[in-house]
């Protein structure tokens, strides 16, 4: 251990202190959400500056346990704007509703540095520490309206399913290393290595280890058939946590994948690839087809969350099938990663800006006559939904586009889950688009006055919609760090 | 001064958006002017890139191109050959038409009204111009939600139907066409070294399809994914079904677009992307194409023979229209693609006065079953008149615009297969048929209790409608006489696309098949006059409608 090692670590050290200074600030001035969201911003650019200054020089810590390269800073600096989005959308939900605004953006900062100990860990153990720092704080959110029966129950669910999930995969990550003998992802990944190039024997523990990982890991990004969590959670959870909960949990679990099934488990792509191709096409296939039926614009969110989770799976998928390695599926995977990121975000925020006023659901009829009654509402809506069916020019498209070009050059049966992505695409225009006859096809049945938002609201749709559609038109910036990062995990 | 250095073609694009961004801004009250003097902004822009276009030189002019996603070597790229030029300038005149045509029925949200027309005229404009198969999908595309917004904001009373059932078929085909093109920019980059440079550039594809250099394999998945985009959007028998539909809930100048412009986006892509970079698909899927072409034109015709609602009757006709355009590419000769362009150009300007007329009548009626109406000619004699002239001109009657496209098509169709041809003909009487047989009976004969009950609220065309009918007609006359200014224009194109595929033989289409789509055609006009004998009182009560008010 060095100071070298703590410089390394020095991004997950602000993230934490940011956190810590945000309840010792509402200790000193108690309730004061402006204050509150302040200091946890201006925490989190120190984050990020130093996210940035590290990852100049690729390091790793810890006897290579803490790896810094282009993909733990393209995550960081990924898992920090979804925070600061997050906190910024809260206190217009938060504060009508009596709920503590200093709270939830503390929760929210731990769990963020959970997801950037995900995305630096090279180590299984570290990694199963990160990804357990990072749902802890989840489940705390889920049921941080403690009044509200829905939001408990959601999150006692939510809790249930996870720490389950979090049992298997660690009894999996047990398997793992009783039989490679390290918990190093670099050595699992040469062990493997060598049992697929034939010098060692395939042992059925270790199948068995793989196949529990997989499931832990299915759970956590909600992939059919392990989703059932998602829907009860995200219904039940204040608003702004499920926009939360819907991105930043699942991109950390991604982060997780990259490290766990690209890194350690690489070797062994050819036998997890087929159980991916199948996780991914009864993903977003199930996921779009339950979110057909649902007129509940939050759970209809929740259920094509589902669908996304498939989408990027097929980036995945694309990088494991491709005969010549080439990385593109994963420049797939994190370039959708961030921009679904935003447009979901974007659209949970303003189902959260309609339920300002306590009380209101987030059924399909709360959104009759938004365009006519908040037009300024409506439109972001709409460029939302747009973007997260895929249609041109914004992020969700490219994202998309991008996607199936990986899977695409993979050929072979990943064309035809290309093929199933643009039909699923299709489908999924459907209920995206029902929303915006609602808003703007449906006069309201009662008479509702338009609401007031605060600056905060607005900056955080400012920030989301902006990226969304600079994406959208100019993608290449964030295409080159995708590779970048991409390049990192699988020096090719 | 070079022409090319002058980026008229962005100029053309992009004005209507910024018409859009300064609708947005302005008050309600200047919309509609506002946006009307966008739309004639970009009209003589198109003018000129009309008149500077130099119809001997070969490629494309204007080419304007910029780096855009360096990553996957997409641009943006846009580029006019004589097609893209005819079919901009058709796109920019009823564009303006159709906004001049909606300052009176669109009294509701103008602003968002006239944002949406904008940017759909930027879509439509784009999808010509691109030369860049991934630009091209993003216009495609973008073309697609202001017409949903058009048609489920300001539509009829089954609009949200419509519009959904418009957007989910239009979805399915372009999504798949977007997997197409990255699957043959794919294709590139893998011949080429894994240099995405091109990969996506339509002049590049094409000298690369020329050579031979996509596999079979790939045409043929591509080709069937580009079809199935343009079939719908044509639209092509059996993908038509959500025309009817989408035309007789869009409001008047929803429709206008829709027949005029956007069913051209369809036939536009077979003739630049789908024929010369896929060529020996395009040779293997002709037959098949041309009888599906065959099959529209019959049903179309005979569908549109018993249609109660007079826009559903043109929305029908125009699927039988658009089959002849569909039959000029695919037959593979000179005058069969002469032909089906001009089609295309004639149709939009026919079918879009059409539209009009049927939407001056709903003005004032706000009915358009043809059964409640008769006796026009009385009431509203210079409309009538107009009607009549663009009733024969969609009818096919030498002179007009509308026969030299057919006819070229026909005789186009007889080099390569003249049973084809044979069957075709049968249905210009048809055509005949229908269009005459619906203006014998709103225009002529006793004036309707229905018409009568209006009183004073039926009046007579307005000068401004009139204003908005007379370039299409004055088009109309033109172009039917002297149809050689516009082949001039785009011989080039034909030329080029033919020598992509440079067919081997003349296309066969089993005996069978032929024989069965003379006894539909036959059946179809048996059945029609049969129907008509045995019920001679059609006339008065078409029973195919029960009429509330009428039934006492």
């Amino acid at each position: 251990m060095s100071w070298q090692d703590f410089v390394t670590i020095s991004p997950l050290v602000a993230g934490i202190l940011t956190a810590a200074a945000i309840l010792v600030v509402d200790l000193i001035q108690p309730a004061r959400s402006a204050i509150a969201v302040a200091t946890a911003l201006i925490g989190l650019g120190i984050t990020a500056a130093l996210t940035l200054i590290v990852g100049l020089n690729p390091a790793s810590a810890f006897d290579g346990s803490y790896t810094v390269d282009a993909l733990t800073t393209f995550l960081d600096i990924l898992f920090i704007s979804i925070i600061a989005m997050t906190i910024v959308f809260g206190p217009d939900y938060l504060v009508p509703r009596n709920l503590p605004v200093a709270e939830f953006a503390t929760i929210l900062v731990f769990a963020m540095t959970g997801a950037m100990l995900i995305a630096a860990s090279t180590d299984l153990l570290v990694l199963f520490l990160g990804l357990e720092l990072m749902v802890l704080p989840g489940y705390l959110l889920a049921g941080f309206h403690k009044t509200d029966g829905n939001s408990t129950e959601g999150a006692i669910k939510y809790f249930l399913l996870g720490s389950f999930s979090s049992a298997i995969f660690l009894f999996g990550l047990a398997f793992v290393w009783g039989l490679t003998g390290t918990t190093r992802v670099d050595e699992v990944a040469g062990a493997l290595a060598a049992v697929v190039a034939g010098a060692a024997p395939l042992s059925p523990g270790l199948a068995m280890g793989l196949a529990f990982m997989t499931t832990g890991v299915a759970f956590k990004v909600a992939a059919v058939p392990f989703h059932y969590w998602t829907p009860d959670a995200y219904q039940g959870s204040p608003t702004p946590i499920t926009g939360y909960l819907s991105v930043l949990p699942k991109v950390g679990a991604f982060a997780l994948i990259l490290r766990l099934f690209v890194e350690a488990l690489g070797p062994l792509s050819d036998w997890w690839l087929p159980v991916m191709i199948v996780l991914a096409a009864a993903t977003m296939t199930l996921g779009n087809l339950v979110a057909l039926t649902q007129d509940n614009v939050k759970r209809m969110l929740a259920y094509s969350s589902i669908a996304h989770t498939g989408y990027m799976l097929v980036g995945l998928a694309a990088w494991a099938g491709d005969p010549s390695g080439r990385i593109d599926g994963i420049e797939a995977l994190l370039f959708y990663g961030a921009a679904y990121a935003f447009m979901n975000l974007g659209a949970f925020a303003v189902v959260a800006a309609l339920q300002k006023r306590t009380g209101v659901t987030s059924s399909l009829a709360t959104f009759a006559g938004l365009g006519r009654r908040e037009p300024m509402l409506g439109i972001l809506m709409t460029l939302f939904l747009l973007s997260l069916t895929g249609i041109p020019p914004t992020a969700g498209f490219f994202a998309k586009a991008n996607i199936i070009i990986a899977a695409v050059q993979a050929g072979g049966p990943l064309t035809i889950l290309a093929v199933i992505v643009v039909l699923n695409a299709a489908a999924a225009a459907f209920y995206y688009l029902r929303v915006v006859v609602y808003m703007f096809m449906r006069e309201s049945a009662t008479e509702t006055p338009a609401l007031r938002h605060g600056a905060l609201l607005w900056s955080g749709l400012a920030a989301a919609t902006a990226l969304t559609i600079l994406l959208g038109f100019f993608p290449s910036a964030l295409l080159e760090a995708a590779g970048r990062a991409a390049q990192a995990l699988v020096p090719g | 001064m070079d022409i090319s250095s002058i980026p008229l073609l962005s100029a053309i694009v992009f004005l209507p958006l910024v018409g859009a961004i300064l609708v947005g801004f302005a008050s309600a009250s200047v919309a509609r002017p506002l946006a009307l003097f966008f739309a004639l902004l970009t009209w003589v822009a198109s003018l000129l890139l009309l008149i500077g276009y130099l119809p001997d030189r070969p490629g494309f002019q204007y080419v304007e191109t910029v780096e855009w996603i360096p990553f996957f070597g997409i641009q943006y790229k846009l580029g006019a050959d004589g097609l893209a030029v005819l079919l901009v300038v058709l796109t920019t005149t009823l564009s303006w038409i159709s906004i001049l045509a909606s300052f009176k029925p669109i009294q509701t949200r103008i602003k968002e009204y006239m944002i949406s027309f904008l940017v759909l005229e930027v879509g439509m404009i784009g999808v010509f111009l691109a030369l860049d198969t991934f630009l091209f999908y993003i216009f495609w595309e973008i073309v697609l939600v202001p017409m949903y917004l058009i048609i489920g904001i300001w539509g009829g009373a089954n609009r949200i139907y419509a519009t959904i059932k418009f957007v989910l078929y239009t979805l399915v085909g372009s999504l798949l066409m977007l997997v197409a093109i990255l699957a043959t920019a794919y294709a590139y980059q893998a011949g080429h070294d894994g240099s995405w440079v091109g990969a996506f550039d339509f002049e590049t594809l094409r000298v690369y399809a020329g050579t031979g250099g996509f596999s079979n394999g790939l045409q043929i998945g591509a080709f069937l994914a580009f079809f199935l985009a343009f079939a719908i959007k044509v639209p092509m028998f059996p993908f038509h079904t959500w025309l009817p539909d989408a035309h007789t809930e869009a409001p008047t100048a929803g429709s206008v677009i829709l027949a005029a412009v956007m069913l051209k986006l369809g036939a536009y892509g077979f003739i630049r992307f789908a024929v010369p970079l896929f060529p020996a698909a395009a040779q293997t899927f002709a037959p098949a194409i041309i009888v599906l072409s065959l099959i529209a034109i019959i049903y179309g015709a005979i569908v549109a023979l018993v249609q109660p609602d007079l826009k559903r009757l043109v929305a029908y006709s125009s699927v039988s229209h658009m089959g002849f355009v569909t039959l000029g590419i695919f037959v593979f000769t000179e005058q069969g693609l002469q032909g089906a362009v001009l089609q295309m150009i004639n149709h939009g300007l026919i079918t879009g006065a059409l539209f009009l007329l049927v939407g001056v009548i709903y003005e004032r009626t706000h009915d358009r079953t043809i059964a409640k109406m008769s006796g026009l000619s009385a009431r509203t004699p210079v409309y009538a008149a107009i009607f009549g002239f663009f009733v024969f001109a969609s009818g096919g009657l030498p002179g007009l615009s509308g026969f030299v496209g057919e006819f070229l098509v026909l005789v186009g169709t007889f080099a390569a297969n003249p049973y084809a041809a044979a069957v075709a003909t049968v249905v210009m009487i048809l055509a005949a048929a229908y269009l005459l047989y619906m203006y014998q009976r709103i225009v002529f004969g006793e004036v309707s209790d229905f018409l009568a009950g209006l009183g004073g609220r039926l009046t007579d065309i307005s000068p401004v409608e009139i204003l908005t009918l007379a370039p299409l007609g004055g088009l109309v006359v033109i172009f039917g006489i002297q149809p050689g200014l516009l082949l001039n224009l785009f011989g080039g194109t034909v030329r080029e696309t033919l020598d992509a595929v440079r067919p081997a033989a003349p296309i066969e289409i089993p005996s069978p098949v032929v024989v069965g789509l003379v006894a539909l055609a036959v059946a179809g006009v048996v059945a029609r006059t049969g129907w008509a004998i045995m019920r001679p009182s059609a006339e008065s009560s078409t029973g195919l409608e029960p009429d509330p008010r009428g039934a006492h």
